[in-house]
């Protein structure tokens, strides 16, 4: 299929490289999967920042800290296969600005979202056209958002917010051969971190809003350490990458507004009676994990105030 | 060098019309030209004191892409300041221009499309004239070759264009402005402008001012210059159209 | 405020200088670019900018992990992010790959006897006789997105406009003029095992320049052919769009493909495919060929009523005149470089001039790759010749950017 309005590669396409260490791991050195350096419910650092498209309402852009391998493998580069990946994304806001006038009348202001992946966004290259992913992220972050959003301020208004993802989270570990656990996982993370940033976008285009809405993740995850008796123990970690985890059994994001202490949008994945069986404690059902998720999306709003206070600030040194 | 040929008023439902066979490329073009024309359900995108000019360039064996978005561009940009927009009956109007490509050697992907593009400019304005679009100025153009050995060649074949060092197209406006220029390849100033000179004396003949500042017009190696090679079509036109009125006379 | 005013003057109509900048774009801009004539002032931008000025520039590489290179480029508020993703294409998909094509390139030394040898080009940058396979099997693939929300009136998720397409194209045709990137970069060879026997099946075929003369020399017999060719993806997204997006899309695509790096990759027999490795010592930067850099300019006419009913347009050399009268009074138009978004609105004219540099017996002398002026007829050959100098300059301090990075 050829795209009149792009500029097309070979009419035959082409072939992801593959790499000889993927192809014969008996050889050579076994590359290790990256390992979690953080304790459980230690977040990674977020880099957000605010107004960096003037042209825009508002912006933010958003960048999670390297995991340790992954700096480690920027550092000192030995292989060309990155170990993992560190979400960055930008967000912008138009608006709110009038309907076009095909629309019909709405008493509140209309939202629309929209979520893009760049074609070199993640492992495996990405089309141009959104696929169902990039539509369904685009739904959940407008039920997180819209429940923020004071939208009866602006009647007959539409407001527009884009998010460009540069650099995506993996899904699992590239060595890891595809299985049956395998969920879109790191389309969780980009979730939560889709939210931050619009929230940051929102508030530096200064909508009103109820609170500051922030996005956190965490996960069931059973990792290589087993016990005497053979099972293995799943633990609960927040702000999860899936890169440094053999098995991810569940996972939760959520949309918090720390202040009001509500949640506005929640999509929990996995499953729970894997979790629970032999385990009797009820540390790891799903109430521990949406509060786990909750208790990570608070530690991302520490970071979201401080990035809306300097937009605040700037806005305020220029009027 | 043989002259290029065209006819106008091709087509009969369009309000203009042209059609344009260049010998050297090998092109056949058509052009037609509606104006002015309502342009519904787009009122937000039109400009209140302007006209709207759209172009359309059809290849001819293929469906159009980005290569035909790119010249459609140029051309819009330079009829932009041809055409006068504001005149009466114009403004929040549109001037939509078709070029279809008949027959010639087709433009692959991303070729140059530059030795298309006079012959696509001259059939555009020869289909305004057609449509009595009113313009302030008319213009001619031309693509040269220069080729390794800094020879310059005029309008190359599309192979030729391929091989040679740098391909330009220049545009000049009858008062003698240069309107467009496009060039490609890796050259230098120099060579540059001696291809201004060329392109100038093709489009306008050669200048010789003599010792009295007499200016004349004289026919060199180019031939007769292109200017004139249009004009003559659009009198020819004239003349056939208003045949019953001299006549008559 | 006990002044003798006279009583209730007409509430003056004051403007913050903002709001006027919005009303009247085009007498704002004027007003900063002709200052009165006592002032002794020079003619600045409302930018704070002097006429032939670019904006700040900078330039970061290598930021993204899933590309082979990438780059973010920001000039002034306009940010462009590229990143080059490399795929192979096995000759075997190639419908039109005939067995005439494989042997003939697999001369390598006949490149250097070709008919474009004496080009301008220094040596080393000698043409290649099969450099057309990069345009004939679309080996680049440029695309460049706009749909980012990077500036209000282009809609997410709609097809590319007409300006993204156009963008697009423009750069796939420089890459393609210029010849940036060298087919035989792109190749990847496999030597059949009838030479050399004892390395087995597997033989990975290097593009070492001096490895592979000698085994030109040693046999002429050896079997070479091209197994596969890499494709390289360039997708431009242009984060934040602020006026000329052209010159830093192309930066950031110039510094992305510095930045790449292919990884060795050879015919493993045994599973009838191409293989890479991944050891990032084997890898192998891109040579491009020279550097070219582009500058923008818009022209700012004083007399934007001009066109309202400029049915007299003055002779190109009656035009002359008035310039040079014009230089002692009022100027009539000037040459803004690098306009950023709210310039692009108030202008018609445009040229983009695409130049590289190459050093000819110690002194670098200056090729244009590419000139482009249209819209208006402000601009001929001694503009251009004007504008040339400054995009000299643009390019000597745009290679330290990409140098540093």
């Amino acid at each position: 299929m050829t795209d009149r309005r792009r500029i097309n590669g070979p009419p035959s396409g082409t072939r992801p490289a593959v790499f000889a260490s993927s192809l014969k791991s008996t050889s050579g050195a076994v590359i290790e999967r990256p390992r979690r350096h953080r304790q459980p419910n230690e977040l990674r650092k977020i880099f957000l920042k605010t107004g960096l498209i003037p042209s825009a309402s508002g912006s933010a852009y958003l960048e999670y800290e390297p995991s340790a391998s992954l700096a480690a493998a920027r550092s000192s580069p030995k292989s060309l296969i990155p170990p993992s990946s560190a979400l960055k994304l930008a967000c912008t806001v138009h608006g709110p600005k009038p309907l076009p006038r095909s629309a019909t009348f709405s008493p509140n202001l209309v939202l629309t979202t929209h979520v893009k992946y760049a074609p070199f966004a993640a492992r495996q290259r990405k089309g141009h056209i959104r696929d169902a992913s990039e539509r369904d992220l685009g739904v959940h972050l407008e039920t997180a958002l819209r429940g923020v959003i004071v939208a009866e301020r602006w009647p007959k208004s539409g407001l527009d917010i884009t998010i460009t993802i540069l650099e995506a989270e993996d899904d699992r570990w590239w060595g890891d051969a595809p299985d049956s656990h395998d969920a879109p996982w790191g389309m969780m993370n980009v979730l939560a971190g889709c939210i931050t940033a619009a929230s940051a976008a929102i508030a530096d285009a200064r909508i009103d809003c109820l609170d500051l809405v922030a996005g956190g993740v965490a996960a069931i995850v059973s990792d290589d350490e087993v016990t005497e008796e053979g099972k293995r123990t799943p633990k609960l970690m927040l702000d999860t990458d899936p890169a440094e985890h053999k098995s991810i059994l569940s996972a939760c994001v959520v949309a918090y507004m720390p202040a009001r202490d509500e949640i506005t949008e929640i999509w929990l994945k996995g499953d729970h009676s894997k979790a629970s069986l032999g385990v009797d404690d009820s540390s790891l059902n799903h109430e521990a994990l949406i509060d786990g998720a909750v208790n990570a999306a608070r530690g991302a709003h520490t970071v979201l105030v401080e990035a809306v206070r300097e937009s605040a600030e700037r806005y305020a040194g220029l009027t | 060098m043989v002259a290029p040929s065209a006819t106008l008023s091709t087509l009969n439902r369009a309000d203009g019309s042209a059609s344009y066979q260049c010998p050297s490329t090998g092109s056949n073009i058509l052009g037609s030209v509606n104006a002015p024309v309502e342009l519904p359900g787009r009122r937000d995108a039109l400009k209140p004191e302007d006209a709207t000019i759209e172009v359309f360039v059809k290849p001819g064996t293929a469906p159009a892409g980005v290569g035909e978005r790119y010249v459609e561009g140029i051309i819009k940009t330079l009829l932009g300041r041809v055409i006068l927009g504001r005149e009466k009956g114009y403004p929040r109007r549109g001037v939509v221009i078709t070029l279809a490509v008949i027959g010639g050697e087709s433009v692959g992907r991303g070729d140059p499309y530059l030795v298309l593009l006079p012959a696509l400019l001259h059939t555009a304005l020869l289909a305004l004239l057609s449509a009595s679009v009113p313009l302030s100025m008319t213009f001619s153009a031309t693509v040269l070759a220069v080729d390794a050995s800094g020879q310059i060649r005029r309008e190359p074949s599309a192979e030729d264009a391929a091989t040679a060092q740098s391909v330009h197209v220049l545009a000049f406006s009858s008062k003698g402005h240069l309107l467009l220029n496009e060039s490609q390849g890796s050259f230098d100033f120099d060579t540059w402008e001696k291809v201004r000179q060329r392109a100038s004396a093709i489009c306008h003949g050669t200048q010789l001012v003599s010792a009295d500042g007499d200016v004349a017009m004289v026919e060199d190696v180019d031939g007769r210059p292109l200017e004139g090679t249009l004009r003559e079509t659009v009198e020819d036109q004239v003349y056939r159209d208003y045949n019953w009125k001299i006549n008559a006379a | 405020m006990a002044s003798p005013a006279p009583p209730a003057p007409p509430p003056a109509l004051t403007l913050p200088p903002s709001q006027f900048a919005r009303l009247q774009p085009h007498a704002y801009l004027l007003a900063h670019l002709s200052p009165p004539a006592s002032s002794n002032q020079l003619s600045i931008r409302a930018n704070g900018r002097a006429p032939s000025q670019f904006r700040p520039t900078s330039a970061n590489t290598g930021s993204l992990t899933h590309t082979n290179g990438s780059a973010v480029v920001r000039v002034g508020d306009t940010t462009a992010v590229c990143g080059v993703r490399a795929e192979l294409l096995p000759t075997t998909d190639i419908a039109s790959w005939s067995v005439s094509h494989a042997s003939a390139s697999s001369s390598s030394s006949s490149s250097s006897s070709s008919p474009a040898a004496p080009k301008s080009n220094s040596s080393s940058n000698s043409a290649d006789a099969e450099e057309s396979q990069i345009q004939d099997l679309n080996l680049l693939v440029p695309n460049l997105s706009l749909s980012t929300g990077c500036a209000p009136g282009f809609v997410p998720g709609a097809p590319p406009s007409a300006l993204a397409q156009s963008l697009s194209y423009q750069i796939l045709a420089l890459l393609h003029s210029t010849r940036l990137v060298r087919a035989e970069d792109l190749r990847v060879w496999y030597e059949g095992p009838s030479f050399t026997g004892e390395e087995g099946g597997r033989m990975d075929v290097d593009v070492d320049v001096d490895a592979e003369g000698e085994r030109d020399e040693n046999s002429a017999a050896t079997k070479k052919e091209i197994k596969a060719f890499w494709v390289l993806y360039i997708d431009i997204m242009i984060v934040s769009l602020a006026g000329n997006p052209f010159d830093a899309a192309w930066a950031a695509v110039l510094a992305a493909l510095r930045d790449t790096k292919l990884p060795r990759a050879w015919w493993d027999v045994d599973n009838e495919m191409v293989v890479c490795s991944d050891v990032v010592s084997e890898a192998r930067k891109l040579t491009l060929r020279g550097l070219p850099v582009a500058s923008s300019f818009c022209v700012f006419e004083a007399d934007a009523a001009a066109g309202w009913r400029a049915v007299i347009v003055p002779d190109a050399d009656e035009e002359r005149e008035i310039e040079d009268t014009a230089k002692r009074g009022m100027l009539r138009r000037w040459i803004l470089a690098d306009p950023d978004g709210y310039e692009e609105g108030l202008s018609q004219e445009r040229v983009c001039l695409v130049v590289d540099k190459e050093v000819v017996g110690g002194e670098g002398k200056t090729v244009i790759v590419k000139m482009e002026k249209n819209g208006g007829w402000a601009v001929d050959s001694r503009e251009l010749k004007q504008l040339l100098d400054v995009a000299a300059a643009r390019w000597e301090s745009l290679k330290q950017i990409l140098e540093q990075c």
